[in-house]
């Protein structure tokens, strides 16, 4: 008597996959965790035609470090926040995984699923954006990187394309980096305002989440630490320009004028983490 | 679909949709009630199972995911297991409807860290709520288990 | 040695399961204020079972206090949520589908979220006439205002509180406000129905069986004996399982279905069935230079939204606990239950008086501020003391107001420094009048049985009733059972609430275990406790005895973005006599706990009449990382002492105790929940005050 259970469809290698990404678009809902969509589903916001899971494609797995770190798209955030190789070198990165939710969620939502759902309330976006990560995106046609600040394009969207799966991640060498999650009620809130900063080969990367419908970066903001000692100054001067220039959305987690407040604090913090990693 | 996966040691075969939660198909097809249904979202831990020995939320986990792993229910501890004896000591809870997921949360920390600090045990356990607030009495229990 | 909840072995009444049946869904009107036109359930496949406002128009109208529900909506819906249609099917995906099916033709009307506003004349009426119950559940002289959305009006007078002001040399006067809250009981509401002979029987998970089978038995015009309510161990209710929540939809369900019926509320509907009163409360208070109190004056409106349930109680509870715990000469109280469009409000642990006392202890803490005066000694100073009178007329006896109070104050070296510290006292009351009956059977296997209808909520009173029973009957607590309470097989008690279960079930044990030693087999005990207040003086007896307490915190402020941590939370609470420890410990760090949700950060929010964060999301509950790394609590007792009930009183002192601790900082808060952008606006406004010249 109910309307029919959707078809589930579960590859075993990445062409399969996009083979069937390829033949069936947007009516193939993609599958990495779950977590997000199981919420959906819960809630009956969702009632997809065929799901296409992931789980079985071997190609999507593996945390590999080698100068740069790949992660693959169906690695958990808890094996990326406890892989050593990430703990060691991309300490700021292994943190901001750390903070999502719960060990429980941590153990089933993963890399590839965090960025194609670009909620915009998740921690790692804007950690991967200050980090200049780039997405590893594939389809039938081929491969192609897409920077992180590219890929997240409003509330719930991406750049991706209908037949495309994101495969990985790939994150620069990390030089200094810091993520503060500011959550404005109980500790396992989600963040009112998440602040990534990286420093890389002296250049600046300052990404504000949480805050708007995608992570905010402003370039020419972070540009004026170029050639410059990150002083106490300067520093306020970065986070003053940042909470003008963000235009913040109100939540129950606080009102688009208390959010600019914030940011202007834990933008100062975390530059101020940054030169304080320096002077340790 | 079909899906097969071991329930607390034993090889299981149920029936299910495809966009049905593990929550269900260990309530309604296996009676397994010590998981159960709260927020729907994750953030509560009510429905906590062990999946391949990790903690995980049973009303996120998409049926059909679990196929070919492990679940561990906390009626699949017996009931004298070192982490029970623990809340049984301590008296670590009230109505009880979340003490099953405060169990196996504390189980898996405490093979990952035997002797956990008391800011460990809180940081693990804080994506567990109890409304009844036993929070303390948990904390107690935890470490009676770990001594 | 082992227990059923750490086993998971507790079958809770979300868990009871009968032969054939059917599992029920609820369609709720979308809009705060509508007209219902007609009811289109001709698109819902045959087979599935359909209960339209046309099937229980010619029902009973039900209602704790003031009779004003009826099973579905049916002229009017009166609030975003109140249920217009429901289903039943063989399984939930099935009603979830029909339930889409079902097409409601709705008028909207003009609506009023606001309790202050809803008592202006020109306010839409929520309910055209007041009728006071008949159910035992209303207890006292209710005064609904006709022709208003008022419907009860409390006051309480004492002195001539004019005459004091005149008096007073210092006035503080302020407005106070709390928030909405939702009880977030981890096991959703769970009924279930069935039919047997014309008798109706009902498995729900509820704290008042009794109030519940004689609103039900109006509303199928059936005798109560036809009746009969089985209670389930609960998984947490706070006051939120209370009266007829699901029972009567369900019990409807099941007659139309011929067959038994469930329904397990999802968890977004908890905020559309049963929240807490926000209240408005206007405190004006007036003393001598030396510190002595000479008059106060309170005014409370307490939002019931769009049904009574025991808010009537709930307003006069809030009102006769505002003078609080001082001599105070001159008191003038005048406290109203108001209607809007807003799901309803009903018991929530604490019950109205977690609102006044917000208010009160606030109001202390300026006047202590405008006298220069320490709040310890100036609350010292006026507090009642062994045989004086309440400002209700009742004399108040084993008096430990100063010694909780002393006790919270040692507790967070209060002496040493009172910077981000902050203090409350309180007094809660009992239900009173009050009546409770429990009887003892006697087996051959040298096993007693208790017939008692104190309904298992968590809060362990049939643990510390059982350990009574056992010390009465000089036998190992292992051979005292105490099954699930079911209205055939107890006797009548008035109901699971107000901390007063192990009090009142204790005394009756008495008399039962002399009963039973004389008689042999079966032993019965009642306790009935008169007393209650003239609604229009507020004058008599409140509470048979008062639960007394007090409340200490200390607070560390990030002053860059409002984000208040606490450091350190205490409780004082007169125990009288501690029955079990262990749950007696549990209920006093649990009050704590879910205070400070509600001191910190709980709220249902309202955009437009509906309900904006109807998930455990976005509406937040207190974790383990949020508990301060140390809260403590003394259980003071005495020697020879009753029993007093604890299930309560931990929370109410817990928002004044953090909100004074502010206010030790020059950080002035009026309104709960205490968010971190209200304390960042309360820095604002102190840097403001300093720059003004003096």
């Amino acid at each position: 008597m109910s309307e029919p259970a959707p078809e589930w469809l579960a590859p075993d290698t990445l062409a399969e996959a996009l083979a069937l990404k390829a033949e069936y678009g947007e009516e193939a809902t993609v599958v990495a965790g779950g977590t997000f969509l199981a919420i959906l589903l819960n809630q009956r916001f969702l009632a997809p035609q065929r799901f296409l899971s992931l789980r079985g494609v071997p190609e999507l797995r593996g945390i590999e470090a080698n100068g740069e770190l790949r992660l693959g798209a169906m690695e958990t955030h808890r094996a990326v926040e406890l892989a050593p190789a990430v703990r060691e070198s991309w300490p700021g990165l292994a943190r901001a995984f750390a903070l999502v939710a719960s060990p429980r969620v941590r153990n089933q939502a993963t890399v590839g699923g965090v960025l194609a759902d670009a909620d915009y309330a998740s921690d790692p976006p804007a950690m991967l954006t200050a980090l200049e990560a780039r997405a590893l995106v594939r389809s039938r046609d081929g491969e192609r990187e897409i920077p992180l600040e590219e890929l997240i394009t409003g509330h719930y969207e991406t750049s991706l394309r209908d037949d495309e799966l994101i495969v990985g991640v790939r994150v620069p060498r990390e030089e200094r980096s810091t993520y503060r999650k500011f959550r404005s009620r109980s500790h396992e809130d989600r963040p009112c305002v998440g602040v990534a900063a990286a420093l890389r080969g002296g250049s600046l990367r300052v990404v504000v989440g949480a805050v708007a419908s995608r992570p905010q970066w402003f370039p020419e903001i972070c540009g004026l630490a170029d050639g410059e000692e990150l002083d106490a100054v300067l520093a306020r001067e970065i986070a003053e320009r940042y909470a003008r220039a963000v235009d913040p959305l109100a939540d129950v987690r606080g009102s688009a004028a208390y959010r600019r407040r914030v940011i202007r604090v834990e933008v100062r913090r975390a530059l101020e983490d940054l030169t304080q990693a320096e002077a340790a | 679909m079909r899906i097969a996966f071991t329930a607390n040691g034993k090889g299981v075969e149920v029936d299910a949709r495809s966009d049905e939660m593990l929550l269900e198909v260990l309530r309604r097809d296996l009676g397994l009630t010590s998981v159960r249904a709260t927020c729907g979202i994750g953030v509560c831990g009510a429905c906590t199972a062990l999946v391949d020995g990790e903690p995980i939320s049973t009303c996120l986990l998409l049926a059909p995911l679990v196929e070919g792993r492990q679940v561990t229910t906390v009626e699949g501890l017996g009931g004298d297991d070192p982490v029970q004896r623990g809340f049984v000591e301590a008296h670590a809870f009230q109505c009880g409807y979340c003490t099953p997921g405060m169990i196996l949360t504390a189980k898996r920390l405490l093979e990952e860290s035997p002797r956990p600090s008391e800011e460990e045990i809180r940081l693990a356990l804080a994506g567990n709520l109890c409304r009844c607030g036993c929070y303390v009495k948990i904390v107690d229990a935890v470490r009676g288990a770990a001594a | 040695m082992t227990d059923p909840r750490v086993t998971g072995a507790v079958r809770y009444a979300q868990d009871v399961e009968l032969e054939g049946m059917l599992e029920a869904r609820i369609l709720r009107s979308p809009f705060p204020h509508a007209r219902i036109g007609r009811v289109d359930t001709s698109a819902v496949p045959a087979g599935i079972v359909v209960l339209t406002p046309g099937d229980v128009a010619d029902l009973g109208m039900y209602g704790a206090q003031i009779k004003d529900q009826t099973v579905l909506a049916c002229d009017r819906a009166r609030f975003a949520g109140d249920p217009v249609a429901a289903v039943a099917a063989a399984t939930l995906r099935e009603a979830d589908e029909a339930l889409a099916l079902i097409d409601v033709e709705y008028e909207e009307l003009d609506s009023v979220f606001d309790a202050v506003e809803a008592c202006d004349q020109d306010a839409p009426l929520v309910h055209d006439r007041h009728n006071v119950s008949e159910n035992d559940a209303a207890y006292f002289g209710i005064r609904p205002q006709q022709g208003t959305n008022v419907c009860h009006r409390f006051r309480l007078q004492q002195g001539d509180v004019e005459a004091g002001f005149a008096e007073a040399e210092v006035v503080v006067e302020e407005t106070f406000r709390t928030a909405g809250a939702q009880h977030a009981h981890m096991e959703p509401h769970a009924s279930v129905a069935q039919w047997q002979d014309g008798r109706l029987e009902v498995w729900t998970g509820t704290q008042t069986p009794f109030n519940l089978r004689s609103d039900l038995a109006g509303v199928f015009g059936i005798a109560e004996d036809q009746i009969r309510i089985v209670c389930p161990p609960m998984g947490g209710a706070f006051g939120a399982k209370t009266f007829v929540r699901l029972e009567a939809i369900v019990a409807c369900l099941a007659r139309k279905a011929g067959r038994p019926v469930r329904a397990i509320l999802e968890r977004n509907e908890e905020w559309l069935t049963l929240n807490r009163h926000p209240a408005e409360i206007r405190v004006r208070l007036g003393a001598r230079a030396d510190g002595t109190l000479l008059a106060k004056e309170v005014e409370c409106w307490a939002d019931t939204g769009a049904y009574a349930d025991c808010g009537p109680g709930v307003a006069q509870k809030m009102g006769f606990a505002a003078p609080g715990p001082y001599r105070i000469p001159h008191v003038s109280v005048e406290s109203r239950c108001v209607y809007t469009n807003l799901p309803p409000n009903g018991a929530f642990r604490g019950y109205g008086q977690m609102q006044t006392v917000w208010a009160s202890e606030r109001a202390m803490d300026m006047l202590a501020e405008r006298l220069d005066a320490d709040p310890l000694e100036l609350r010292l100073q006026n507090l009642l003391q062994e045989g004086d009178r309440y400002a209700t007329g009742e004399e108040l006896h084993d008096v430990r107001f100063a010694e909780c109070l002393e006790a919270a104050a040692a507790a967070i070296g209060w002496h040493e420094s009172r910077q981000g510290k902050g203090l409350c006292v309180l007094m809660k009351g009992m239900q009173t009048p009050s009546r409770a009956g429990i009887a003892i059977e006697a087996s051959d296997d040298g096993t007693y049985t208790l017939r008692c209808a104190t309904a298992e909520m968590g809060q362990g009173a049939r643990r510390a009733i059982s350990l009574l029973a056992a010390e009465l009957l000089e036998v190992d607590v292992a051979r005292v059972r105490f099954p699930d309470p079911d209205t055939d097989l107890v006797p009548y008690d008035t109901r699971t609430t107000s901390s007063r279960s192990t009090y009142i079930m204790g005394r009756a044990l008495v008399d039962a275990v002399r009963d039973l030693k004389e008689n042999g087999r079966r032993g019965y005990g009642e306790v009935e406790i008169p007393g209650g207040l003239d609604p229009d003086t507020g004058q008599g007896v409140a509470s048979h005895h008062w639960h007394q307490g007090a409340g200490a915190a200390e607070v560390r402020v990030d002053e860059e973005t409002g984000k208040v941590e606490v450091l350190h939370l205490h409780a004082a609470v007169y125990a009288g006599r501690v029955v079990n420890r262990a749950g007696a410990e549990l209920q006093n760090e649990g009050s704590m706990i879910m205070g400070l949700g509600t001191t910190l950060f709980e709220t249902v929010d309202i955009a437009d009449g509906q309900v904006t964060n109807a998930n455990l999301s976005d509406y937040e509950i207190p974790s383990f990382m949020d508990v301060p790394i140390e809260l403590t609590h003394d259980l003071l007792e005495r020697d020879g002492a009753d029993v007093h009930g604890l299930g309560e009183t931990a929370l109410p002192p817990v928002p004044p105790s953090v909100g004074n601790a502010l206010g030790s900082l020059g950080i002035h808060v009026t309104d709960l929940p205490i968010s971190a952008e209200a304390v960042l606006g309360a820095v604002d406004r102190r840097a403001g005050a300093r720059e003004v010249p003096a």
